[in-house]
């Protein structure tokens, strides 16, 4: 046989029909979701960063400036790329910091305590309670902060060894830590949901061959909830970018009202930004994105290998037919 | 891979069609190549202009000098950041006057106004009158109608505080007349007469100079007593004041004279309030050790010490906080007004920097005759003072926590009637200990200047891109810097920023020189 045999497309039935149009129509505010609030401003803003634009009573003033708005970000605004690095070295460190102190927590919240609700209730009650107004009382009243944590000390420290810009992210860290804590109370229930699925019967065995709390965490714990921990850092670092007390925000929106900026440059400061933001969450996914598991991996390599065996033999039969046909020519021949 | 292109392609187009949708609804773009500012944008306003003129050529033109109001039903529209429950009862009492205009009011908290504002003109409910925080963000936008015609035809104009038309404020260094203040809050110092009793020491004189009001500083601050006495507590620094009392010349913060700024003036200002506070003559801030040392209370207050000889707070904190018994008979805290002192003497009243808070037609509206009478009618006119009076005077109307409306951050009047002035005058004590002082106050503090950012194009762009980020506030005072140092570059680059606002608002060539 030359050619493959043609599968034949099996048409669907008058259910399946229906159920696929459930499907659709189900999933339809979502496309609009998408379309109307995701995609249309995703390009007006971007359109927008190419533009000078001034939002006049007769209409949107728009007069089209090229990359113009990028480079007067880069080459004359002293403060958005300044701020730009030590928010990508503030998040780099932050989302690390969180994550573990979630997945500690959580533990700790899996484990036979008492009044086991009472503390999800305290470790979560930030998420709810910290925002906008709440957060700047607290931050103005130096809540946020370790008081006998010395971020001056550790500063000059720094210093000493590491370029300013990168001792000075550091130490931000460090000065607000306590908010940084903060956040962590939706990676805490996600890491919590995660622990209580693993099977108990593992820990059982592992424990049945001797295997400590230690080696269970790193051996069962860890590997199970591997693709929970990937999910908390790229939640975390939206979470703390989208944060309405994140100064580059704030810088983006003054950015809108200012006299000689307006909503063009805003836009182009906002996609930086972005690209920024996404940047992280590209090195986040590719030092924690699960790798295939092993005994896939074997099942593969044993598939390539018969393949690559059967293509073998197929060659050696074709080779051995020629060769029988050229002795058979021969003896013909003579 | 042929789905990947398939995807890429999709997307292209998606992107390309919605492009056109955003740079094809370029409504403000008549596709010249002339660049867009304030003057051209005055030329979209000939239109209505014209049929505004038109509509009033037949009939004649009315003893004021103004073109008669519109007679047909018309709304109209005026958004603002001022008392909630005032400005509705005043456009009632406009509507009354002008049965045929139905007025909406609507009041936006003046941290999201901007925001608001932009938003309605972007969904094309742009209002016909309205409120602004700050001059770079209306001019930058092009929001403001060219209201000199009917300014200048405007007897009632010339009988309003004098210096709004000898300054020429809300012309922005141009001769045209785009903005103008529609309330004020006049420059204020005042003296704690108890304190002064207590301490032994002669009340100044009203007409007091700036060298005088130092010395009192100097001389009321005690730190042998505790907690101790100090001469100054300030809520407005002592540099925005000098800027303006340095010199009669000078017509705006740092130095503006209106041929350029000279921040050599603001510097000397600047360091004599440094050397006050690093010698402990200024009372601690709240919310420091300082504060915690002084009154046992982080958060305490200078103003409810009774410990603080000279207070520069706002004008409305005597109405709204000291006026009360709480303060007056429990606390005996006794604060008096002075108007803020000049360097020099100075023959009759003297420029002093005040709060005016700007007002403007929009550039788009159909009405501009009737916006221009709101506004007035909101702002400065005679009439409508009449009206804010009455509510004022009757204390049964009381905004959302209770508080009558003279409680309320109220403004003093713009208009110079002698009716509306000696009402307001009747608002505040009149007895024999406190009356002389405010007599001579309202006296005193009839000559305003305003605060930059309300009367200087680039202003706030160079504070807001320079001045603030150089930190020189506090550097000067710790003592880390001499505020001299800075003047000459940031004279530089005041100057700078005025140029470039000219440039892009205006169209104007500006060049310093002074």
């Amino acid at each position: 046989m030359s050619k493959k045999a043609k599968v034949k497309k099996v048409k669907l039935g008058k259910l399946e029909k229906r159920e696929a149009r459930y499907g659709y129509l189900f999933i339809l505010p979502w496309f609009i979701g998408v379309l109307v609030f995701l995609l249309i401003p995703l390009v007006q803003s971007f359109q927008f960063s190419l533009a000078d634009i001034r939002m006049t009573p007769f209409g949107r003033l728009i007069t089209f400036v090229g990359h113009e708005n990028y480079t007067q970000i880069w080459l004359e605004d002293k403060d958005f790329p300044v701020m730009l690095v030590s928010y990508f070295l503030e998040t780099l460190l932050s989302v690390p910091i969180i994550v573990v102190f979630a997945l500690i927590i959580a533990m700790l919240l899996n484990g036979r305590i008492k009044f086991k609700g009472a503390f999800r209730l305290i470790f979560f009650l930030p998420v709810i309670i910290v925002s906008g107004p709440v957060m700047l009382m607290l931050t103005g009243q130096g809540a946020t902060t370790i008081n006998t944590m010395n971020v001056q000390a550790i500063n000059s420290a720094l210093n000493q060894f590491l370029p300013q810009y990168i001792a000075k992210s550091i130490s931000e860290v460090f000065g607000n830590m306590v908010t940084i804590l903060w956040y962590s109370g939706v990676q805490i229930l996600i890491f919590l949901s995660a622990l209580q699925k693993i099977d108990a019967s593992l820990y059982e065995a592992a424990k049945m061959d001797g295997g400590s709390e230690w080696e269970c965490f790193w051996k069962i714990t860890l590997p199970t909830i591997k693709s929970m921990i990937l999910l908390n850092a790229v939640y975390t670092v939206i979470a703390t970018s989208n944060n309405e007390s994140n100064p580059i925000i704030n810088i983006i929106q003054n950015a809108m009202f200012a006299g000689n900026k307006g909503y063009g440059y805003a836009s182009a400061m906002a996609w930086m930004y972005s690209v920024a933001e996404t940047l992280i969450i590209g090195i986040v996914a590719l030092v924690l994105v699960t790798k295939r598991d092993a005994y896939d991996k074997q099942v593969k390599k044993v598939k390539k290998d018969r393949v690559k065996q059967n293509r073998a033999i197929k060659r050696a039969r074709r080779r051995g037919r020629r060769n029988d046909g050229k002795i058979k020519k021969a003896l013909n021949s003579k | 891979m042929k789905r990947r292109i398939a995807l890429l392609l999709v997307l292209t187009m998606l992107i390309s069609a919605l492009s056109g949708c955003v740079f094809g609804n370029n409504k403000a773009d008549k596709g010249s190549n002339q660049t867009p500012t304030n003057a051209t944008q005055g030329s979209d306003q000939a239109d209505t202009k014209e049929k505004n003129e038109q509509a009033n050529s037949n009939e004649a033109t009315v003893s004021t000098g103004l073109p008669p109001m519109t007679t047909e039903p018309i709304t109209l529209k005026y958004l603002n950041f001022d008392s909630e429950v005032l400005t509705k009862k005043l456009a009632e009492k406009f509507m009354d006057k002008y049965p045929n205009i139905t007025v909406e009011v609507e009041y936006i908290n003046v941290a999201d106004f901007g925001t608001t504002l932009l938003n309605l003109i972007n969904t094309g409910e742009v209002p016909d009158a309205f409120m602004f925080s700050d001059s770079d963000f209306a001019l930058s936008n092009y929001l403001l109608y060219d209201m000199t015609e009917l300014w200048e035809a405007d007897p009632e104009n010339q009988n309003i505080l004098p210096t709004i038309n000898e300054l020429k404020i809300g012309y922005y260094d141009t001769d045209r007349k785009w903005a103008t203040p529609i309330k004020f809050f006049p420059g204020i110092v005042y003296v704690d007469k108890t304190v002064l009793e207590t301490l032994n020491i002669p009340m100044p004189r009203m007409d007091w100079t700036w060298e005088e009001m130092i010395q009192l500083i100097k001389d009321a601050t005690d730190h042998t007593q505790s907690p101790a006495y100090y001469g100054l507590g300030a809520y407005n620094r002592l540099d925005s004041l000098y800027g303006i009392a340095a010199s009669q010349d000078i017509k705006g913060e740092f130095g503006w004279d209106g041929t350029g700024f000279d921040l050599s003036v603001w510097a000397v200002g600047e360091q004599e309030f440094a050397d006050l506070k690093l010698n402990r003559y200024v009372a601690p801030e709240r919310e420091t050790q300082r504060m915690e040392d002084w009154l046992g209370d982080w958060e305490g207050w200078a103003g409810a010490s009774g410990r603080v000889a000279v207070m520069t707070e706002a004008y409305w904190t005597y109405m709204n906080i000291w006026d009360t018994p709480e303060y007056k008979e429990d606390a005996k805290i006794n604060f008096v007004p002075y108007a803020i002192p000049s360097v020099d003497e100075v023959d009759g009243v003297a420029n002093t920097i005040a709060t005016l808070d700007m007002g403007g037609i929009s550039a788009a509206t159909k009405h501009p005759r009737e916006a221009y009478e709101l506004l007035k009618f909101m702002g400065w006119g005679k009439e409508g003072w009449e009206a804010k009076m009455e509510i004022f005077l009757d204390e049964s109307i009381t905004n959302a926590s209770g508080m009558p409306l003279k409680r309320d951050s109220m403004p003093a009047p713009i208009t110079m009637d002698e009716g509306v002035w000696a009402d307001y005058r009747s608002l505040y004590p009149t007895n024999e200990e406190e009356g002389p002082y405010w007599d001579a106050y309202f006296k005193n503090c009839t000559r305003p200047v305003p605060f930059g950012w309300m009367s200087i194009a680039g202003y706030w762009t160079f504070c807001d891109e320079y001045f603030n980020k150089l930190n020189i506030h506090n550097l000067v005072d710790s003592g880390q810097a001499k505020a001299a140092d800075y003047a000459a570059e940031a004279t530089e680059k005041a100057n700078q920023y005025h140029q470039a606002a000219m440039k892009q608002y205006f169209n104007i060539d500006w060049e310093p020189t002074n």
